[in-house]
């Protein structure tokens, strides 16, 4: 196991006011970390367990929960697909390094859609997000997320090419399959955020391609963002915080995505659309810049170029605020485990 | 409303309910029978009253004044004509511009922007062999070596799968030195497609057909 005294010298002491500073917009105590996810080779690493053991219920939670708390953030996230909360069943999905978008849809027309089978919300087991907190360590939260998002849940259950013609030629049914899903996603952050050891919510839902959105903003505005307005709205009610995930160009709805949906934090930027600099000189004053270290930069760079980066945008965001250190996106397998480790040691500066 | 700009706005048919301006009114499918049925050469239907749609629609979508779904749906409705088209290719009467081999890289399954690739190109007069997602550097050989005077596109989504891209360069240039391959997808760049040692990099799907409008001569 590689221990948190190991990596930075000192005892690991959690504090998610720190984060919660962050996201606030202001100026943290201490240099802070964010990441969505870890791959399992280092989550191995990291809390000292090669393999998920799934001799209980708690035990794989209680893996990730020490592998964060060594790497030293002051939160877990836990996603529904962990937790086994909210889950919209997909056709065959062939997977290998990537998958389709067009691969497994299960709902063509109006007879498949009545015949899919909605998952309820209500019933998922919400027992572990109470349970865990024997588990976490004094200072520490967790992050809460949904099992994908309302347009990427659609996109897997149509295809998006099929969907982009659904969107043209049957838009009553377009708005249906959005409101079954969209509705559905509500209700699980309506019961997770208010629970106790849940600190901030993650709305992942991946809007754009490279060049643009996946659809157009006024397509979005219409089935995708008044779902989002309203979660956020519910992760608020709760006091708790609202952290959204989405990869691809979105400069044309940001400001929606501040001023309308009112999220509190942005995560997933890539340096061919928006390096994180620019993101953060962008909107940074607006709302929260989580992580944002290029993936590609961070998968073929070296060690000290990484840490020189990091460093500097960390700098940044001591300086002014409303930012905290991490990937663009998440430490997949293909990460080098010492181009992670580079990342967060700038901490140590 | 001409042919073209039918294509442009995706009115495949009269029973089309897009766009809404044009409910009931005849498409593509339509005008493409009418032109055939009047004895219009092919090679001029494809030419002069199609292509141009798929043209207007790839070039607005480059300047991000579309988006992938108005794309889409373009390309139906011209697929919808290619369709009435199909017996003066079978016939020869039309020739396409040239061949181009499309597939995704090894291990990669996406095939968004492939897919986007391929329809603008056929929509562009380009026979397209598309090997698919997954696609081994053995299989973009084999397609070369059925049309040897191919060029090649390869898309990746990952900064992972995209590395196969350069081996893949690799062994078309072993094979042909003289095949043209060009790379796209959402972690590639200039600087990448430089280090493979690929022809060319296009950061949108619209890219590489309006080069070789350009000048084809240069990069066939």
């Amino acid at each position: 196991m590689l221990t948190h005294e190991q990596l930075y010298g000192n005892k690991a002491n959690p504090n998610f006011e720190e984060l919660l500073r962050v996201i606030k917009g202001q100026i943290p105590s201490k240099p802070v970390l964010f990441e969505f996810a870890l791959n399992d080779r280092l989550l191995g690493i990291l809390s000292g367990e090669a393999r998920e053991n799934n001799t209980s219920r708690i035990a794989p939670f209680r893996r990730l929960i020490r592998a964060f708390t060594n790497a030293g953030y002051d939160f877990t996230t836990i996603s529904a697909w962990r937790t086994n909360t909210l889950h919209f069943v997909k056709g065959d999905l062939a997977e290998k390094e990537s998958r389709s978008l067009n691969s497994g849809n299960m709902i063509s027309d109006r007879e498949s859609f009545e015949a899919y089978p909605w998952p309820d919300p209500e019933l998922g087991d919400y027992d572990i997000y109470y349970d865990l907190r024997e588990e976490l360590p004094d200072g520490m939260q967790l992050i809460a997320s949904g099992n994908g998002g309302l347009l990427e849940n659609v996109i897997d259950l149509v295809g998006f090419e099929d969907l982009s013609m659904m969107t043209l030629l049957d838009q009553a049914l377009t708005t249906e399959i959005f409101d079954a899903v969209g509705s559905r996603l509500l209700r699980f952050y309506e019961i997770v955020a208010p629970i106790e050891t849940v600190g901030a919510c993650i709305v992942n839902d991946d809007w754009g391609f490279k060049n643009q959105t996946m659809f157009s903003p006024d397509m979005l505005r219409r089935w995708v963002f008044p779902w989002h307005r309203k979660i956020v709205a519910a992760i608020h009610k709760s006091g708790k915080k609202a952290i959204l995930h989405s990869c691809g160009q979105l400069k044309d709805v940001m400001d929606e995505v501040i001023d309308d949906m009112k999220y509190d934090a942005k995560h997933s930027f890539e340096d061919q659309i928006t390096p994180i600099e620019e993101a953060y000189k962008l909107w940074g004053k607006r709302i929260s810049i989580m992580g944002g270290i290029d993936m590609d930069f961070l998968a073929r760079s070296t060690p000290e170029a990484i840490t020189n980066r990091s460093k500097l945008m960390l700098e940044q965001g001591l300086l002014h605020g409303g930012y905290a250190l991490g990937s663009g996106n998440s430490i997949p397998e293909y990460i080098p485990d010492k181009n992670y480790f580079a990342m967060i040691s700038a901490i140590n500066s | 409303m001409d042919l073209a700009r039918l294509v442009e706005l995706g009115k495949i048919d009269k029973n089309t309910p897009h766009p809404p301006a044009l409910i009931g009114q005849d498409g593509v499918l339509e005008l493409t029978q009418l032109a055939i049925k009047k004895e219009i050469k092919a090679q001029i239907i494809l030419n002069e009253g199609l292509m141009p749609g798929m043209h207007a629609i790839g070039e607005k979508l480059s300047r991000g004044e579309v988006f992938i779904t108005d794309m889409l749906i373009a390309a139906r409705a011209m697929n919808v004509a290619l369709g009435q088209l199909k017996p003066f290719f079978l016939s020869g009467e039309i020739q396409a511009k040239g061949t181009i081999v499309l597939g995704t890289v090894k291990g990669d399954l996406h095939d968004i922007g492939k897919n986007l690739v391929k329809m603008i190109m056929e929509g562009d007069g380009w026979e397209v062999k598309d090997l698919g997602t997954d696609v081994s550097e053995e299989q973009f050989v084999e397609a070369v070596n059925n049309s040897t005077d191919a060029i090649v596109g390869i898309s990746a989504l990952l900064t992972t799968t995209m590395l196969h891209m350069g081996s893949a360069v690799q062994r078309l240039r072993e094979n042909n030195p003289n095949t043209k391959i060009y790379i796209g997808g959402a972690p590639v760049s200039q600087s990448f497609c430089e280090e493979i040692g690929a022809d060319g990099y296009f950061s949108n799907p619209h890219g590489l057909a309006r080069e070789l409008r350009k000048a084809p001569k240069l990069l066939i």
